[in-house]
């Protein structure tokens, strides 16, 4: 045991970035259209506290490089959880999985196989992950966010 | 080494989340299912690949309370008769609540206005009860049917409600009795739900809402019963068939043969009449005598009313000589139908 703590802790100290590590933060929104005194609707986020089927939701994956070096080939996945449907993302910069991690495309690349052995155009409801390949560089001390929607089954 | 462990764990929890994917309620993610997502987020500094970082977030699935209360197919007004003992009409409860339920059910009848199928209410029914259809097989069954709350139904499940009454004897053809359930959610223990409001902060905890019509967690359908009575009327003709003397236009002399047409008629729109039974007592008839040789015959027609003339029919009725009564029973007589029970007797 103690053999394998000090390996670990070698390891530890053999990657420098593990101590300053990326900062990555995930929140989830429900999103409400509430009526103002006047007759018109606001849509409004919410924190998900009264979630119920088919509420609509707003995903936020918010991440910082806290380190002092540049951070690059950010990859960023997100498995949908099961009882969310996907319904898109806000810059559409994403890949999509529909298998469970498999295979990765575009939406429109994908296909998904039907009970008769015949395939079909995959939908949003059928993706099971979401990924950003991110191609710039994050700079020491910057950060972004990204937004993905989905409905509650 | 603590966040090496958590974070391998992190990775077999997605995995097993992955294996669950699919499979989805038309009543929705059931009520308190955590919904956690998690997000990593590979990279590299200086070019070196380093470890991933995870996050995660978690809320519970609160409860949407959703159903409906339905005529059961085929929908339409229910066909009664006057008098008929527990006349039934069909409703299906279906929970699309993301929770099991239980539901009260109340039974009600209009006071005038119109029925759901468009008739004008003008009657009650006797003795309206409320039954759930306890093995679902769309028939109630006295003694088998005698839950009067629906227990226990699943998300997805529905259920049938039989409303039962009794039709006064009195009503008549094209009387209208429009009857109403309703349903009202509970828990599944029983008990009343608190539902969260608009105007109810929300809660950490799992709160429920109520998304039914008027989100006020109580559904109610109509239908109705429509008399079906059988609007007969009887008329009896008589001819003299023979007087033994005239070649034409025979008298009602004595020993002149005369045949008697007791012609049976249902109304238009009426209900079929069946079991329809006609006797006749001659000794209230003085002065005529059965005819023997003449087989009193049964579902014939009316021939021409101006001159009393009917056309026997096939079948045949029967002659009590103790009782000197001609008595047939008419084959079923429908909506605007007319048969007839012919005889003959001489006059004396």
């Amino acid at each position: 045991m103690i053999k394998i703590l000090s390996a670990l802790i070698a390891f530890c100290l053999a990657a420098p970035a593990f101590s300053a590590p990326l900062e990555l933060a995930s929140e989830v929104f429900v999103e409400r259209v509430q009526k103002r005194a006047d007759g018109s609707t606001a849509t409004v986020l919410e924190a998900p506290k009264l979630v119920v089927p088919g509420d609509q939701l707003v995903f936020v994956v918010r991440y910082k490089n806290a380190s002092a070096q540049p951070a690059s080939k950010l990859s960023v996945t997100n498995p949908i959880p099961r009882a969310v449907a996907f319904s898109g993302t806000a810059d559409g910069t994403e890949i999509v999985s529909v298998d469970g991690g498999k295979n990765w495309g575009t939406l429109a690349q994908l296909k998904v196989p039907k009970a008769d052995g015949a395939f079909r155009q995959a939908l949003p409801s059928d993706v099971t992950h979401v990924k950003w390949n991110l191609n710039q560089t994050l700079a020491a001390g910057s950060a972004g966010k990204l937004v993905f929607r989905g409905v509650v089954r | 080494m603590t966040s090496k462990l958590k974070f391998l764990v992190a990775t077999s929890t997605v995995t097993a989340v992955l294996m669950n994917a699919g499979s989805a309620h038309a009543a929705g993610t059931l009520v308190g299912t955590d919904v956690q997502n998690n997000v990593t987020v590979d990279f590299q500094v200086g070019g070196v690949n380093q470890t991933a970082a995870t996050a995660s977030n978690t809320f519970d699935v609160d409860r949407k309370v959703i159903f409906s209360v339905a005529e059961a197919a085929t929908t339409g007004t229910t066909s009664v008769s006057p008098g008929q003992q527990d006349a039934v009409t069909t409703f299906v409860v279906t929970n699309t609540t993301n929770d099991t339920l239980d539901f009260n059910l109340t039974g009600a009848q209009l006071s005038g206005g119109t029925a759901e199928h468009g008739g004008t209410d003008v009657f009650d029914v006797a003795n309206l009860q409320v039954f759930v259809d306890a093995n679902n097989n769309g028939t109630y069954e006295a003694g088998t049917d005698i839950a009067t709350t629906i227990d226990n139904l699943a998300p997805d499940a529905s259920v049938r409600v039989f409303v039962i009454g009794d039709i006064p004897l009195t009503q008549t053809n094209g009387q209208v009795a429009g009857v109403t359930l309703t349903a009202t959610a509970r828990n599944s223990d029983g008990t009343a739900i608190t539902a969260a409001t608009d105007l109810t902060a929300n809660t950490a905890g799992i709160e429920t809402i109520f998304a039914d019509s008027g989100r006020d967690g109580i559904e109610t359908d109509g239908d109705d019963f429509t008399v079906a009575a059988a609007n007969l009327s009887v008329v009896k003709y008589s001819r003299v068939v023979s007087d033994g003397v005239s070649v034409t236009n025979p008298k009602a002399i004595p020993g002149a043969v005369v045949e008697y047409c007791i012609a049976v008629s249902n109304g238009a729109g009426a209900a079929t009449a069946t079991n329809v039974n006609i006797s006749d007592n001659l000794t209230t008839v003085s002065g005529v005598t059965f005819q023997g040789s003449f087989t009193p015959a049964t579902d014939g027609t009316v021939v021409n009313a101006g001159t009393s003339t009917c056309t026997p029919g096939a079948g045949t009725g029967s002659y009590n000589a103790g009782t000197d009564t001609v008595s047939g029973t008419l084959t079923n007589i429908a909506a605007g139908q007319t048969r007839t029970l012919v005889f003959r007797v001489t006059i004396d």
